[in-house]
């Protein structure tokens, strides 16, 4: 849903960033309102990922220049954890398996660490239960994977649906999901797009890293950008990803060169 | 010099059941007085703190009492029952066992004692001379049958003792026993332990060892355990607290087919310098072995794993897995972890693997992206971390709030 | 299971380099003392540092034990009754192969290391080394273009004594151990490598070694030097005949890389490993150690061990450097009594360090492999990095198979991560190979072959085909 006076939630200038002093995001620009649904393509190694981590503030990658602001705050000032406080949330590609740890609370303690931000108050252990059993509806889980350690064992659509249950326990203000397709069959995959659109509202906007046109079918973004060597090649509505899923990824580059040539 | 000596010259002449063994123990010690560096087994052992042992006042029974025990322990538990390992006092002293549980008589003592300690060849080890020359109380029982109630030993050594514990245990045929031992150790004390098991075919031991000192005690622990066929051993061991503590498991499959389950935690803090040296050998085919040991050393601390596995030619198809994991948590804190595989049999699947790292960062890095803040995101996998080793200790060891007392230290 | 004896016997291949080549020796009397070592520095014409170097790590080895924890079990060594310095009677220099006696030529023919201009390989310029002396250095002058030294020590020693002076023993310590004591005292040839700053060395260097004499000890000695931003790959061959007495071989290799510089070092040993009984065969003793000095340098070790009645060696690397890598990529096997005690050592001192250990044993007959390592990080490694694999195969149910990795750090923020398994051939896989036609012996070979490859393919290509054929001569064929 697109309407140009909606609050500005996130905006990226010129980002440049890179991993173990290799550049990898050289010049990002990007804007996203309330309401709006984002999808970022582009082939393995164009930086999508690696935009969605810098968002999220894994130290591993290094902002090399350029800025993110997130509802008028410096995001990159800010530590991981706080950014997730404020409502920042990372769908992670492969989110990795915590042998130990119990799943149950560690939902908990995320859940309550975001409640106590927006002033909630914090729920004990029976409160919580109710409102994970509650959430467990979006994505169809089985209540079964709260006693278990975190993502330990679980399979690829597993990890994926505890991923998006995350997602409607944090209630966040800005989410990009990386690539939550990927290891989907076409059932997950539903499951895992209806909980995504149930939990867009028009106060919050949501960015889609993807590969592939078929998570797009199931919902449909507002804009289209692709990704190539860190930048941003071309912006364009739902039709580009219909485009590009004809044509191919060096459809972009060779229209691109056209373009720089004319 | 001849430390050990003066000390031997302390202990009440040779007397009791134990008679044959303290005087046997008292001639070792008087030939070898403190392992050295030299011995690969004693390597990294910081033996100054060894040779505090003999500082030490022994208790026996023929002496005044003691202080009274800390009232911190936690109740009986409901189903089971506890008996106290005090070295004044006949530790079956006014305990009524239940069916199928029983003092060995005087001919099976004799018959059985010092036997599992032959077949784990450790008869000679230094720690084992110490505890023969200062035990003079013992607790020999066997069991039978399958519905009994969990046994808890409880050993604890006041300010300024050394107290000698040595116990006997034989499950008969298809006996099965949960066995949870508590060993605590206050200001400059010191233990030594000797626990001889023998498992008959097909029995089952479920052992969880818990020993918690208060950090500038001495602990020095010997398990050794005798397996006969499609037997099944598990042993959950956390050791957290102890100046010095050194840890033997020794376990001996001597019919092959029998299960062998190690699972280990090793928390060390300050100054403490914790060891566990485990050693099992298949002497039979078919044997199974799933081994994890888990050590986190924080502050000045140090760390020591040394895990054995010998698989002689008999032993093919035997299935061993061993797993050293170490966090070191602190720039001046130590690790050294060494796995020891002696394979001959051909037909064998061994496999062992060791990391030593930090926290891992990606799954930080998951938690605080959850908002969770980087302190207590550490303090939940580090809960997590000890949890994965807790989870086997037998269900009565939950009283006892062990995973509280570790994390509250590593604060 | 019927197929195993046939597994023994493919892995009994007899050894195809124990001839001894006829040739006049001229060689001292048996023992060691202060005389001896002088006699050897006098025959050198050794200038007055290096005497000093001999005598002092002579009077620090008289004052040393030899080693026992790595439970080798051999009999004692009586030093006085090994002749320390033996040499193919010659010209004193030769100027050009034309005046290296023929005989000689044509024995490094037989071995497949053929010195003269028509048939010498076309890449890789080789050493060669005959009991106790470097008789010819290919390719000297080319290499000499691009300011590359590349000669024996014993001239290095003479023609560029402050290069010698300035690096001799400061990776390893005329102290360091037992057997490199002795060696500092009378080693006797070996190679010696610069490479200036900036230089890629143009070619692969070799150096041959082939002990021909029975009752000699072989002590040489390899010092590599790679200054700022050059690099250089170097391979060691070794061969030995047949004798029923026990062989010492006490080498010290010594490896310098400065800023940015890499070195790969890599060996095809196969000295003679005694009979079926255990009866003779060389003792391998061997310091090997590279000191990875400037950033960003890298030291890397690949080793094929075949040979030797006894191997004892641990290829060694102390990563100072910021973000300077060490690697060991091994393959040990051992059949028949032979026994090897092989692994590395990496100690890592400067921060970003990383360090990669491959090794793969194969132990059949009664033979025992270990493998034993240290991977170390120092308090100020932080951010340094280990992976380690060591896998063993075994092969009959008469064979050891044993690791001892040692671990240790002193740096949260340094990872260490060893991984290790022991496995056979089992029969669904032989039984697959066999269903498609291959026959059993190729089978066999196949799957060492394979269990082997991550080492191979660090190799040098020269030496990947060697290797591969040194170890088909152990597992290929049956006998005769």
């Amino acid at each position: 849903m697109i309407r140009t006076d909606s609050e500005l939630i996130l905006e990226i200038t010129d980002l440049h960033a890179c991993v173990e002093n290799q550049p990898i995001l050289k010049g990002v620009n990007l804007t996203v309102r309330a309401g709006e649904i984002h999808a970022v393509m582009g082939r393995n190694g164009s930086g999508k990922s690696t935009l969605s981590k810098v968002i999220a503030g894994h130290p591993a990658y290094n902002v090399t220049a350029g800025k993110i602001q997130f509802q008028g705050q410096d995001l990159l000032a800010m530590e991981p954890e706080e950014r997730a406080r404020c409502g920042v949330f990372l769908g992670f590609q492969y989110p990795v398996e915590i042998p130990g740890v119990s799943n149950l609370e560690f939902l908990r303690v995320a859940t309550n660490s975001r409640r106590e931000k927006l002033g909630q108050a914090e729920l004990d252990t029976f409160e919580f239960e109710d409102l994970v059993r509650e959430r467990l509806n979006v994505v169809q889980m089985d209540p079964a994977f709260l006693e278990r350690s975190v993502n330990e064992g679980f399979s690829g659509g597993e990890k994926k649906r505890n991923e998006i249950l995350q997602m409607a326990l944090l209630q966040p203000v800005f989410s990009i999901l990386d690539e939550t397709d990927s290891g989907l069959d076409i059932d997950a995959l539903r499951i895992v797009a209806a909980g995504v659109s149930q939990l867009a509202t028009p106060t919050s906007a949501t960015l889609l890293i993807t590969h592939y046109q078929r998570l797009l079918n199931e919902i449909t973004p507002d804009f289209v950008h692709v990704m190539d060597s860190g930048k941003i090649l071309r912006t364009g509505g739902k039709d580009l990803a219909l485009e590009l899923e004809r044509a191919g990824y060096d459809w972009i580059n060779s229209t691109n060169k056209d373009q720089e040539d004319n | 010099m001849a430390v050990s000596r003066q000390w031997l010259e302390t202990l009440p002449a040779p007397h009791g059941v134990l008679q044959k063994l303290q005087q046997r123990g008292r001639n070792a010690l008087t030939k070898n007085e403190l392992p050295t560096n030299s011995l690969e087994a004693w390597r990294l052992t910081d033996l100054k703190r060894l040779e505090k042992l003999f500082s030490l006042t022994v208790v026996t029974k023929s002496e005044i009492p003691l202080k009274p025990f800390s009232n911190s322990w936690v109740k009986s538990p409901k189903n089971g029952f506890r008996i106290v390992m005090d070295p004044q006092r006949d530790p079956l002293e006014g305990i009524i066992l239940p069916d199928g549980i029983r003092p060995l008589t005087p001919l099976e003592l004799e018959q059985n004692l010092g036997q599992v300690l032959k077949s784990c060849l450790c008869s000679n080890d230094w720690p084992i001379a110490i505890n023969n020359a200062s035990a003079t109380n013992l607790l020999a029982l066997k069991v039978e049958g399958q519905d009994l109630p969990p046994l808890e030993l409880i050993t604890e050594a006041t300010q300024g003792t050394f107290v000698p514990s040595r116990i006997i245990l034989i499950l008969e045929e298809k006996a099965k026993l949960e066995l949870l031992q508590i060993t605590l150790g206050k200001q400059d004390s010191a233990h030594s332990h000797l626990l001889e098991v023998h498992l008959g075919k097909e029995a089952e031991l479920n052992h969880g060892w818990v020993a918690l000192g208060s950090g500038e005690g001495n602990l020095l622990a010997n398990l050794t355990i005798e397996q006969e066929e499609k037997s099944n051993y598990s042993l959950t061991s956390v050791q957290h607290g102890w100046s010095l503590g050194r840890l033997e498991p020794r376990v001996v499959q001597v019919g092959g087919e029998a299960t062998t389950t190690l699972k280990g935690l090793q928390i060390s803090t300050g100054s403490q310098q914790l060891a566990t040296h485990s050693a099992v050998r298949f002497d039979g085919p078919e044997g199974v072995l799933d081994q994890l040991h888990k050590t986190a050393a924080s502050g000045h601390s140090h760390c020591i794993f040394n895990g054995e596995i010998d698989v002689p030619k008999i032993a093919q198809r035997t299935n061993a897995a061993q797993l050293s994991r170490n966090l070191l948590m602190s720039t001046r804190a130590r690790i050294d972890t060494k796995p020891e595989l002696e394979i001959v049999a051909d037909d064998v699947r061994c496999t062992h693997g060791a990391t030593v790292s930090q926290l891992q960062e990606d799954e930080l890095f998951y938690m605080r992206s959850r908002g969770i803040n980087s302190k207590a995101a550490a303090t939940l996998l580090l809960k997590g971390y000890c949890q994965e080793i807790l989870d086997n200790l037998p269900v009565e060891a939950n009283r006892w709030g062990i995973l509280n007392q570790l994390l509250e230290s590593v604060k | 299971m019927e197929s195993q004896n046939s597994v023994g016997e493919i892995v009994s291949k007899p050894y195809k380099y124990g001839f001894v080549t006829d040739i006049e020796t001229e060689k001292i009397s048996k023992g060691i003392n202060e005389d001896v070592i002088r006699l050897i520095s006098s025959k050198k014409q050794e200038p007055a540092f290096l005497l000093d170097f001999r005598l002092k790590a002579y009077k620090q080895w008289q004052q040393m034990q030899e080693p026992d924890w790595a439970e080798l079990g051999y009999p004692k060594i009586d030093y006085q009754n090994i002749i320390y310095y033996a040499a193919p009677k010659q010209k004193d220099k030769k100027s050009s192969l034309d005046e290296v006696d023929p005989k000689l030529l044509e024995t490094f023919d037989k071995l497949g290391i053929p010195l003269n201009e028509q048939k010498r390989l076309s890449n890789v310029a080789v050493d060669a080394v005959f009991d106790s002396v470097s008789i010819a250095t290919t390719y000297k002058e080319k290499l000499a273009e691009h300011g590359v030294i590349f000669c024996s020590i014993s001239e290095a020693i003479i023609d560029y004594p402050e290069l010698i002076e300035k690096y001799l023993g400061t990776v390893v310590p005329i102290n360091d151990n037992f057997f490199a004591a002795l060696n500092s005292a009378v080693f006797s040839d070996g190679s010696f490598v610069f490479i200036p700053k900036g230089v890629d060395c143009p070619m692969e260097l070799s150096s041959y070694f082939r002990i021909n004499s029975g009752d000699i000890g072989q002590f040489e000695r390899t010092l590599i030097i790679a200054e700022d931003n050059s690099s250089v790959s170097y391979l060691e061959g070794c061969t030995a005949p047949m004798f029923d007495t026990n062989t010492l071989h006490a080498a010290v290799v010594e490896l310098v890389a400065l800023d940015q510089a890499s070195i790969k070092y890599s060996t095809v040993q196969n000295w003679y490993a005694g009979n079926e009984e255990g009866v003779g065969g060389i003792y391998n003793f061997v310091t090997k150690r590279g000191h990875c000095r400037g950033k960003q340098s890298k030291i890397s070790w690949s080793q094929v061990e075949t040979g030797s009645a006894i191997t004892w060696k641990y290829p060694s690397c102390i990563l100072q450097g910021y973000e300077s890598i060490g690697e060991f990529y091994s393959v040990a096997l051992t059949n028949n009594y032979q026994k090897a005690d092989t692994g590395t050592k990496m100690i890592h001192v400067g921060p970003k360090t990383r360090s990669t250990i491959v090794s793969k044993g194969i132990s059949a007959g009664h033979s025992s492999n270990s493998y034993r390592g240290l991977v170390q990080m120092g308090p100020k490694a932080s951010g340094a990095r280990n992976y380690s694999q060591c896998d063993s195969m075994l092969i009959g149910d008469n064979a050891g198979a044993n690791t001892y990795p040692y671990i240790r750090s002193q740096q949260p923020q340094a990872n260490i991560e060893h991984e290790a398994s022991t496995c056979r051939i089992s029969e669904d896989q032989l039984f697959y190979l066999q269903s498609r036609g291959i026959n059993f012996e190729e089978a066999i070979s196949m799957m060492v072959s394979g269990f082997c490859r991550d080492v191979f393919n660090q190799l040098p290509m020269e030496f990947a085909a060697e290797a591969d054929k040194l170890l088909a001569l152990k597992l290929e064929g049956s006998v005769g």
